[in-house]
């Protein structure tokens, strides 16, 4: 059974080959193809025509960090939200008695997200302009 | 499963697979021609007519021209990174595909023949924003390799774009997966089936959800109005300033397989699919009623890709704050307040037409609401 049910996931791991096949192709191709002339111009980092100054490799604000952490708690809450909406309208989902407590259940969960939501706007994590 | 099964299996793959990778380049290239053709007219120019007739041929003309450019590898670069970015842009790009149903198909599959790389995958919209959502790794990797201080902004913006959209659109879609009771996109696209083929469509009871999915899907193709982390004004040419030739077409043959990734799933979770009045809403195994189907599928497709270029012309560029706060601020608790309503509706087992008048009204009351606030910003500010 196992053996059968990999199976089936079969055209997708094909696809997967001929997908990594076509971009390895089309990007090593034309490096063989075409001309080379190097020279230290060329190879220079595109500032706007100023000399770069210093290194890239420099801290960044706090801010995107703090968003990445929100994005973790709300995709988080969202991946249990779609059991339920796939189960409730199914006929072989949520039976009809559950309905009710299954909804304060959920109203109970966005409620927590809600909160979250609260905290981190008076924590002005959305506001980007300094006042 | 002996190898006869496997090769019954395989050959209708390998067919979808080979169409889908002999219609991708060309439609990367065609859309860009497409695109200078809207362009042009909007701004009552001519556009490319040199090449052929109509300009036609100047898509396969850049092609080649790119083709044979010097392919230049900066010295500051991380050599490797910097090769393998553009490559997982288009694998990502391309990936995305292979759950997205371009017809319509049976379920005995014509004996071999299918619309769709890997049919019937309950989960296959799960997979698709997986996927989608990786191919933030191309440009955030694109970006550090580059070792210029331009990239490395466009590509952390990007970054931090992709995440916050990420969500309202995730929010939006659920109302669209309760329906149908299902993940898979082709039973989503069969759940809005109905006798005259358009009141079945889940664009009239959930237009606010239409709306948010549409903005935030809009936002992770990284085009206008949401190309922060390209804006040519600020950051020269982004994530990828340092690129040139193929590598640069690779990056962009991934963002227009996204403009076409999105069309398609716009068309197929919210209008109808290939329902359309006076075209069979079943699917039956007529190859005439199978290409009319297919026909409907694809004019819905480019015109949501007309619509989207023409986007472009129409609004001004989004500053940063107001891209993040558009999508933490605005689409976040716009689609909660509405998953809220959904949940309601839907548990009590009530109606479902009061919810496109409320979502309508939250949409409303959320303009006004944001208009009220913009006014009182402005006060404040004269005031100071």
């Amino acid at each position: 059974m196992h053996g059968l049910q990999a199976m089936s996931y079969l055209p997708i791991l094909l696809y997967l080959i001929a997908v990594i096949g076509f971009a390895a192709v089309s990007l090593i191709l034309p490096h063989l193809v075409a001309p080379r002339k190097p020279t230290t111009i060329k190879g220079m980092p595109y500032e706007s025509g100023m000399d770069p100054v210093g290194d890239t490799r420099k801290p960044l604000d706090v801010k995107f960090y703090l968003i990445a952490i929100l994005f973790l708690v709300f995709d988080i809450e969202l991946l249990f939200l779609y059991p339920w909406a796939v189960a409730l309208n199914n006929p072989e989902g949520i039976p009809a008695e559950y309905r009710i407590p299954v909804l304060w259940v959920l109203l109970v969960l966005l409620a927590t997200l809600g909160l979250a939501y609260i905290v981190a706007v008076k924590k002005g994590i959305f506001e980007w302009r300094r006042k | 499963m002996n190898w006869y099964e496997i090769w019954a299996e395989l050959w209708p793959t390998l067919i979808a697979i080979g169409i889908i990778l002999a219609v991708v380049p060309v439609v990367g290239l065609y859309a860009t021609f497409v695109e200078r053709k809207l362009a042009a007219a909007v701004q009552d120019r001519l556009g490319p007519n040199r090449v052929g007739p109509f300009g036609l041929f100047q898509a396969i003309a850049d092609g080649i021209k790119i083709f044979l450019k010097e392919q230049i590898i900066p010295s500051h670069v991380h050599t490797f990174i910097y090769m393998l970015a553009p490559c997982i842009s288009l694998m990502t790009a391309m990936f995305a595909l292979a759950v997205l149903p371009y017809g319509p198909t049976p379920v005995n599959y014509f004996g071999g023949l299918r619309f769709i790389v890997m049919p019937g995958l309950d989960i296959s919209l799960l997979i698709m924003f997986a996927i989608s959502s990786l191919s933030a790794y191309g440009i955030i990797l694109g970006g550090w390799a580059s070792n210029n201080k331009y990239s490395l902004y466009g590509a952390i913006r990007s970054c931090a774009q992709f995440i916050s959209y990420e969500i309202p659109m995730g929010l939006s879609v659920i109302g669209v997966i309760l329906v149908a009771g299902s993940m898979n996109i082709e039973t989503i696209v069969a759940s809005q089936g109905s006798g005259d083929g358009i009141s079945g469509w889940n664009l009239w009871w959930q237009p606010l959800a239409l709306i948010i999915f549409f903005t935030s899907a809009l936002a992770e193709t990284n085009r206008l109005p949401f190309d922060l982390p390209e804006c040519e004004q600020e950051l020269v040419g982004g994530f990828h300033t340092e690129y040139g030739g193929i590598k640069f077409v690779l990056f962009f043959l991934a963002e227009y397989t996204h403009v076409v990734t999105v069309s398609f799933l716009t068309t197929l979770l919210f209008f109808g699919g290939w329902h359309f009045p006076g075209v069979p809403s079943e699917v039956t195994a007529s190859y005439g009623i199978l290409a009319l189907q297919m026909l409907v599928l694809l004019v819905k497709v480019c015109g949501v890709v007309c619509f989207i270029m023409l986007l472009r012309w129409a609004l001004p560029r989004f500053r940063f704050d107001q891209l993040m706060g558009l999508a933490w601020k605005g689409l976040i608790p716009l689609a909660m307040l509405n998953l809220v309503f959904l949940a309601v509706f839907e548990s009590l087992g009530w109606h479902r037409w009061p919810l496109a008048v409320l979502s309508v009204l939250l949409f409303v009351a959320a303009g006004y609401w944001s208009a009220w606030q913009s006014q009182s910003f402005v006060r404040k500010a004269s005031v100071t």
